[in-house]
């Protein structure tokens, strides 16, 4: 792929590869456009080489998603080091501003979300955020599509059992 | 589960999306930045290869240096106890003919019956 196409196709993507980003850093905003900017540069400078095996969007998104990974791994070395005291890392929580400005149906969504394992979450994320097939998801995840499905089951039964609890106890 | 909750559930992913999407810095704005993060002089492959190299090779100094002065327990060889496990095989009747030199006249097996005065009549 040329190095046009395939700036062609990032900006194409831009914006769901900004909220997988999301979904990745539990919703934290800096960190997800530090991982996505990591990604970007892996790509251009070529240390991530698309291979054509799957669509760019699921290999796009693979990408993103280890490259968070490796992202939140530094960053909790930081903070194990002395002198992690320092300087402000990101504690991986949305920024309050932002959370205030969600409706309050998203934040309650965000926060049974946050219940679920992380294969359930962003096996879900994937399917209907981003309107993946249970395939796509798993080839993102980098599970079989077997395990995905299961994540995708379990994952929305405990997600609905948890809205239901939370509209229960406000009603 | 029903395609209704299904329905609901992609529902409330999709306003999640939208709420998301409202702040997301533009795409090129994102690359610049990436870009930005870019180190000022890219080391070559054949500079990185050095590198590797190098440090492989001090790892390699450090490890004989500091084996050096290591040095195992001398074993003498000559009186270190040991036994053969087959030694048994060499415990037969008559051994002493093996271990003793003979002399003319004198018989030196242990069987009783051997008369050692025994002379030619």
């Amino acid at each position: 792929m040329s190095p046009d196409a395939l700036e062609l196709e990032l900006e194409r993507l831009h914006a769901a590869a900004f909220g997988w980003a999301l979904a990745c850093c539990a919703g934290d905003r800096a960190a997800a456009e530090d991982a996505l900017q990591a990604s970007y540069l892996k790509i251009l400078d070529q240390s991530a080489r698309f291979d054509g095996r799957a669509s760019f969007r699921t290999w796009l998104f693979g990408v993103v998603r280890r490259t968070a990974a490796e992202q939140w791994r530094r960053a909790a070395l930081r903070r194990l080091l002395p002198l992690a005291v320092l300087e402000a890392a990101p504690d991986g929580r949305p920024d309050p501003a932002v959370a205030l400005a969600r409706a309050e149906a998203t934040r309650r969504l965000e926060a049974a979300l946050a219940s679920l394992s992380r294969r359930q979450r962003e096996v879900l994320h994937l399917v209907f955020y981003q309107d993946l097939s249970i395939a796509e998801a798993a080839a993102v995840a980098g599970i079989s599509v077997g395990t995905a499905r299961t994540h995708y089951e379990r994952g929305k039964a405990a997600l609905r059992r948890l809205l239901e609890e939370e509209g229960n106890e406000r009603t | 589960m029903s395609e209704r909750d299904d329905h609901d559930l992609r529902d409330r992913f999709q306003q999640l999306r939208r709420e998301d999407m409202a702040g997301v810095t533009p795409f090129h704005a994102a690359l610049a930045a990436a870009a930005a993060r870019r180190p000022a002089s890219p080391r070559p492959p054949a500079l990185r290869l050095a590198a590797a190299a190098a440090v492989i090779a001090a790892l390699a100094v450090a490890v004989v240096v500091a084996t050096r002065g290591r040095h195992g327990m001398a074993i003498d060889l000559a009186r270190a106890p040991w036994e053969v496990p087959s030694d048994f095989l060499l415990q037969v009747p008559g051994a002493e003919l093996l271990r003793t030199v003979p002399e003319l006249g004198r018989v030196t097996l242990p069987f009783h019956y051997v008369d050692t005065d025994w002379r030619t009549p």
